[in-house]
């Protein structure tokens, strides 16, 4: 893992080919902790530059990203063992797959890239684009001096619950009260009754 | 005849398109008929064009465009898009004084905002 730390930094670093204007600012994303596909979401429209008002769709002009602690991004539901990446090596029958969890040991920073590029705009800017993200697995990175800024993930704007999810969560809530009032009853009987009645 | 016609109009097609003229006819013809879609079509991507820079310009100040325009229409303000789009580029500081009129016109929805569930790391 550290030998390919290493050369991941050295191809980041050296990757800044001239082809980028350098009016851009340097934006930085953390992704710890952070669900996937919303993450994803915003760096995609960072990267194509929807976020400025100066937004020109034959001309590519969103700012550089950078995205820390790959390693560190969550998902919901069972997606961390169900959740297959599918491709075809295009010989007949080879089609192959790999879960969510083995891409993460193999190489974290495929599994942020592969969300954000299948966001993008399947247009001639999308190279472009797709140099223009770099992630990286830690929280090191060679950009230090450069000018960069964190970018504030908007809060998480949920929808209401459903009337059946609500029910079923009010129920969960008082299974949980009850089996804590009966633990706490069974547990210390005669010590709890003594502070309740001086209460 | 027709013929120099067609060809000037072929300019800078692909292959044989530019030089043959049973190619050369046939696509000058594709190409009229989307140039005559196209000037119907200019005027709905260039309207779409200047809401997506309103509502990048607007979510710097943090609302979002269909909030925006009805604060706008609220206060009876009758600036076009077009308009709006070139404010938002070139002039920041008129377009942050419409964005607070709006603000104060409709503040917006109430946002529901329920802690999340749980998440498998």
């Amino acid at each position: 893992m550290k030998m390919v730390n290493a050369f991941n930094m050295k191809r980041a670093a050296a990757g800044l080919r001239r082809i980028n204007l350098d009016g851009l600012r340097w934006r930085v994303f953390d992704a710890k902790g952070q669900v996937l596909g919303r993450l994803a979401s915003q760096i995609a429209t960072v990267v194509q530059g929807k976020d400025k008002p100066t937004y020109t769709p034959n001309r590519d002009d969103g700012d550089m990203c950078i995205v820390l602690n790959a390693k560190d991004v969550c998902v919901t539901g069972r997606k961390l063992t169900d959740k297959v990446y599918y491709w075809h090596t295009g010989y007949v029958g080879h089609l192959k797959e790999r879960t969510f969890k083995d891409q993460m040991a193999k190489d974290p920073t495929e599994v942020i890239r592969k969300a954000i590029l299948r966001m993008l705009p399947r247009n001639k800017l999308r190279d472009d684009r797709d140099r223009k993200l770099r992630i990286f697995p830690g929280s090191e990175h060679p950009f230090g001096d450069r000018p960069l800024e964190p970018y504030v993930m908007p809060p998480r704007r949920v929808r209401e619950m459903r009337p059946r999810e609500r029910r079923a969560m009010i129920r969960e809530q008082k299974k949980a009260e009850l089996q804590q009032q009966k633990t706490d009853g069974t547990k210390k009987g005669k010590k709890r009754e003594a502070p309740e009645e001086s209460a | 005849m027709n013929k120099d016609k067609i060809f000037k109009l072929a300019k800078g097609f692909r292959g044989r398109a530019k030089n043959c003229i049973r190619i050369a006819r046939e696509r000058v013809e594709k190409a009229l008929q989307y140039s005559y879609r196209d000037r119907r079509n200019k005027k709905r991507d260039m309207r779409s064009l200047w809401i997506q820079r309103i509502n990048a310009g607007t979510r710097q100040h943090g609302v979002n465009y269909g909030n925006f325009m009805h604060g706008l229409m609220k206060e009876n303000i009758q600036l076009n898009r077009k308009v709006l789009s070139e404010l938002s580029m070139h002039e920041p500081y008129s377009f942050k004084a419409l964005v607070d009129i709006s603000k104060n016109a409709f503040p917006g929805n109430k946002n529901v905002v329920i802690p999340p569930r749980k998440v498998a790391v």
